[in-house]
């Protein structure tokens, strides 16, 4: 990065399986504001908007960042959009990040979001395309079998899946924002129906309706702003195809690739010691320990021990999703960016009850498409 | 304006538009080009740093339409990647942003779709707010026209004068051949041509037309050993406006104006006159002549030579045709506009749009010379 | 009456999206699909690394190259891993619950989707031989639904090595 960027400004909505009492705009612009007022910032102060969203056809709108330009401030100014499947929130931000590395903008605002209640989300995700065999039912029909190959190679025992849930719920208790807080137990998660054999219901994130924003500034600017900021140490997003024979579908090698280009450029070279917390993108709870040998935290085949020795709860040694993660919230288009705000809001001191206490330095991981596409960063609070 | 890293397009490569291609999924359409604007630059494809592709899933019919393309990009091993849902020439403005961070040096730049797959008008009245606009079952031909109406009452621009813009667009794309539409028309052919949507003729207006696009992006250091004459990139800004019809002057395009005037001041020029070739995205004539006074360009000077490859209305092909202008300044100023070429051209404009009523401009000054010592 | 403002404000406004597509299959495609109907499957070479692509591509995406050879592969393979679909889709009539496959066919370098039957869920594993069943000549008619389905060929099972990183 030519020069450092730092997080001043961080603002969520109250993730919600519906929310009726806004629009989309209203949906968004409960973002916007609430990462202007934290940053001490005006829209006018904001040079650019990048927006990111999922599909679409959740909202049944096309572009609607196009008709978002007023709400979201960004009448006049440059604006873009993008689209990289569920790691867009994270990719999202990492364009916002390019911005201001680039030294022609000073405070950018980016934003991503969805509002899937008001489409329908299983057909917008996976509606019957001619020519195609109609056959995988959905994220969780598609990737359920990859769980199972986890499972299979690693030995992973079956009640790793509802470890790794009741622990999300327990942290989402303590984020006021996610969408899901009632606890779950083991029995809970382990007596919920089995939807693609091995994911059961307790197993799989819920379809939300929210939005993040961030405002991202230049040193300078963020030095004058009122928050301590969240300074960016290093970030990347990658792609690989999909059909590579022998692609390792359980730990893609875009995952690996991406997790070393940040932490080689953060200087990162003990990872179970130098990071203090990590939010990484699981929606079906076996991705857990799936993403914790991907990221490299363990060796392959020892995700799952982390898991059941307890190790990523909150008040351990590396808390995993302290604020619940995906399992707890999962507005589609929203969620890799709230995974980068987490991280930032833990090492500005400001997760409140779910907050990693002494967290100097933490992860935000995304991943989307059929495990193709993989975006994160790395925040730390010293600059 | 402090100093930046001079970036040049170094190659482009794309299929002829055509109202569908029968035999090719837009992947599949994609894949040639890719290899042919690589081989041009006699690459291989790791020596590409970065790629990044613009697509819309509603035009693709389908949700994560991008995705397919990774494919044949050759996205293996693992690549720095984005996509937007946007045409390609702001796909190539993030590319060139990230080589200003310094986060790379070569870059790929693709759009891609099947237009003709889909019905555009119906698919882009999505694009209007779906509480108000969209209800009104506006398409992009009658908000054009809505434009075209007020911008005709304010200047006295006339349906003849219309004709002339659209004549003048045929006449030189009869050399292009590139595009779907090759031959040429009279004014008083395009007279003749029933109203699409009243003031517009269905002459004024492009067919629906597809095709795929490649361009090669190169800092400075690279550029020269991938180009024998690479086009620099001299100056660049974007700027969007308020969606909602009844809030904008529609006989003006302010976001247009803003962002040519910037990217005017960034490349060390006062006015656009002083390049010679402007390359413009207008769907329609009326379009063509707003975006005329937004540069502050005389309409009827012969100097810039304004669409010498036909415009948007011999080829609109969905998520290419911003890149497309910018291809065509690449030939020019790089010798490789053959037959078509305008004399002693060194410097220009390409113009790309997106939303409805020209919402969302980008203005980018490119010239056979760098910009920054 | 129907003159009168509604009481309540408008909180909701329904809108019905239609929008007709009519999708290209492209030649690769539909070469696979008719091919089908004669009880073959085809597959494509990469130029460069003689793996081969089902169903056919224009490209490896690993290596890049061009890949326009078509062959034909085997209408048996091994499951090299699962799931057992137990909800319903939008759209989809497949009867629940149903096992959805990933198939590595004999000579082919990736798996396809399918699903298996002739089989009870619990009883299907990662490894197992499994064989094409098809519809009866005279009923193909060149679509993904020619094929109705694999069954387990009551072969031993691959081992575990043969598959595992072959997902």
């Amino acid at each position: 990065m030519k020069r450092p960027v730092a997080v001043v400004g961080v603002g969520q909505t109250q993730h919600s399986s519906r929310r009726a009492d806004v629009n989309i705009a209203g949906l968004v612009r409960e973002a916007v504001d609430r990462a202007l007022q934290d940053a001490g910032l005006e829209h006018t102060d904001i040079d650019a908007v990048i927006i990111g969203k999922a599909p679409d056809m959740l909202e049944g709108v096309a572009q609607p960042e196009q008709f978002l330009v007023g709400a979201v401030g960004a009448h006049m100014k440059p604006m873009l959009r993008v689209h990289t499947a569920g790691s867009v929130g994270a990719s999202t931000a990492l364009a916002a990040v390019t911005h201001v590395a680039s030294g022609l903008y000073e405070r950018v605002l980016t934003i991503a979001f969805e509002k899937q209640s008001e489409g329908n989300a299983m057909w917008a995700l996976s509606p019957n395309m001619p020519f195609m065999p109609p056959l995988v039912a959905g994220a969780g029909g598609f990737f359920a079998p990859y769980c199972r190959a986890y499972i299979q190679r690693s030995g992973c025992p079956a009640h790793i899946g509802a470890l790794t849930a009741v622990n999300a719920r327990a942290n989402a208790a303590k984020n006021e924002y996610a969408h899901l807080r009632e606890p779950l137990t083991v029995e809970d998660v382990l007596e919920s129906p089995m939807l693609w054999d091995p994911i059961r219901f307790g197993e799989t994130c819920p379809s939300s309706d929210g939005a993040i924003a961030l405002v991202l500034a230049s040193e300078a600017a963020a030095r004058k702003g009122p928050r301590r900021p969240a300074w960016i140490k290093s970030g990347a997003s990658y792609a690989e195809a999909m059909w590579v024979p022998g692609r390792d579908q359980v730990s893609p090698l875009a995952g690996r690739t991406c997790a070393k280009h940040v932490y080689d450029q953060a200087g990162i070279t003990d990872l179970w010691n130098q990071i203090d917390a990590a939010e990484i993108y699981v929606p079906f709870a076996w991705f857990e320990a799936m993403w914790l040998e991907n990221l490299g935290f363990c060796a392959e085949s020892d995700g799952w021990k982390i898991i059941e020795r307890g190790e990523q709860k909150l008040g351990a040694h590396l808390p995993i999703n302290p604020s619940g993660g995906v399992l707890a919230t999962n507005p589609i288009g929203a969620s890799g960016m709230i995974r980068f705000g987490e991280a930032a809001l833990q090492v500005m001191g400001r997760a409140g009850e779910h907050q990693v206490e002494g967290a100097k330095t933490a992860l935000g991981h995304a991943y989307g498409g059929g495990a193709q596409y993989f975006a994160m960063w790395i925040v730390a609070s010293d600059q | 304006m402090s100093s930046l890293r001079n970036v040049a397009i170094v190659g482009f490569a794309q299929l002829p538009v055509v109202a569908r291609d029968l035999h090719r999924t837009s992947p599949e359409m994609l894949y040639p080009v890719v290899r042919q604007a690589l081989a041009d630059c006699g690459v291989e494809r790791d020596a590409i740093d970065f790629q990044i592709a613009g697509s819309v899933d509603y035009m693709d019919g389908r949700p994560f339409g991008f995705v397919a393309a990774l494919d044949v990009m050759g996205s293996w091993p693992p690549r720095l990647d984005l996509h937007l849902e946007m045409d390609a020439s702001f796909c190539a403005y993030y590319a060139w942003l990230r080589m200003q961070a310094g986060d790379c040096d070569t870059a790929i730049v693709v759009g891609h779709g099947k237009t003709s797959e889909g019905d555009p008008r119906r698919v882009l009245n999505l694009q209007l707010d779906p509480y108000y606009q969209a209800p009104m079952g506006l398409d992009p031909v009658s908000t054009a026209a809505l434009q075209a109406s007020a911008y005709m009452a304010r200047s006295g621009v006339s349906d003849r004068d219309l004709a002339s813009v659209a004549a003048a667009n045929r006449t030189a794309g009869a050399r292009n051949p590139e595009n779907q539409l090759h031959t040429a028309a009279t004014p008083d052919e395009l007279l003749k041509t029933p109203w699409a949507v009243e003031p517009l003729r269905s002459g004024y207006l492009p067919p629906v037309g597809e095709t795929a696009t490649c361009m090669v992006l190169a800092a400075e250091g690279k550029a020269e050993s991938m180009c024998d004459r690479p086009v620099w990139i001299q100056g660049v800004d974007h700027r969007t406006e308020l969606q909602t019809i009844g809030a904008r002057d529609l006989t003006q395009s302010a976001s247009a104006r803003l962002a040519a005037e910037q990217a005017l001041a960034m490349a060390g020029l006062q006015t656009a006159s002083e390049v010679d070739v402007v390359e413009l995205f207008a769907l329609t004539p009326a379009e063509e002549l707003i975006l005329c006074d937004a540069l502050g360009l005389d309409a009827q000077a012969a100097r810039p030579v304004r669409n010498p490859s036909g415009g948007p209305l011999c080829g609109y092909p969905i998520m290419s045709t911003g890149a497309i202008r910018m291809a065509e300044i690449f030939r020019q100023l790089s010798g490789r506009a053959g037959a078509r070429a305008v004399p002693g051209a060194r410097r220009a404009i390409a113009h790309a749009t997106q939303g409805h009523c020209l919402q969302h401009n980008i203005i980018w000054v490119l010239g056979t010379d760098r910009r920054w010592a | 009456m129907a003159n009168e403002p509604p009481r309540d404000p408008v909180k909701y406004v329904e809108t019905h999206v239609y929008l007709p597509y009519h999708y290209v299959a492209g030649d690769s495609r539909a070469g696979y699909l008719r091919a089908l109907k004669d009880k073959k499957i085809l597959g494509s070479k990469c130029s460069k690394t003689g793996k081969v692509f089902v169903p056919p591509v224009v490209n490896s995406p690993e290596s890049f190259a061009p890949a326009d050879e078509l062959v034909e592969v085997a209408d048996r393979g091994i499951v090299t891993t699962f799931c057992v679909v137990r909800i319903p889709v939008t759209g989809r009539d497949l009867q629940l619950p149903y096992v959805a496959a990933s198939v590595a066919l004999d000579g082919a370098s990736v798996s396809i989707f399918a699903p298996i039957q002739e089989c009870a869920p619990d009883a299907v594993r990662m490894g197992m031989r499994v064989e094409a069943v098809w519809k009866a000549d005279g009923e193909r008619e060149g679509s993904h639904e020619d094929i109705l389905y694999f069954r387990p060929t009551g072969e031993p099972d691959a081992p575990q090595d043969s598959y595992i990183h072959r997902l």
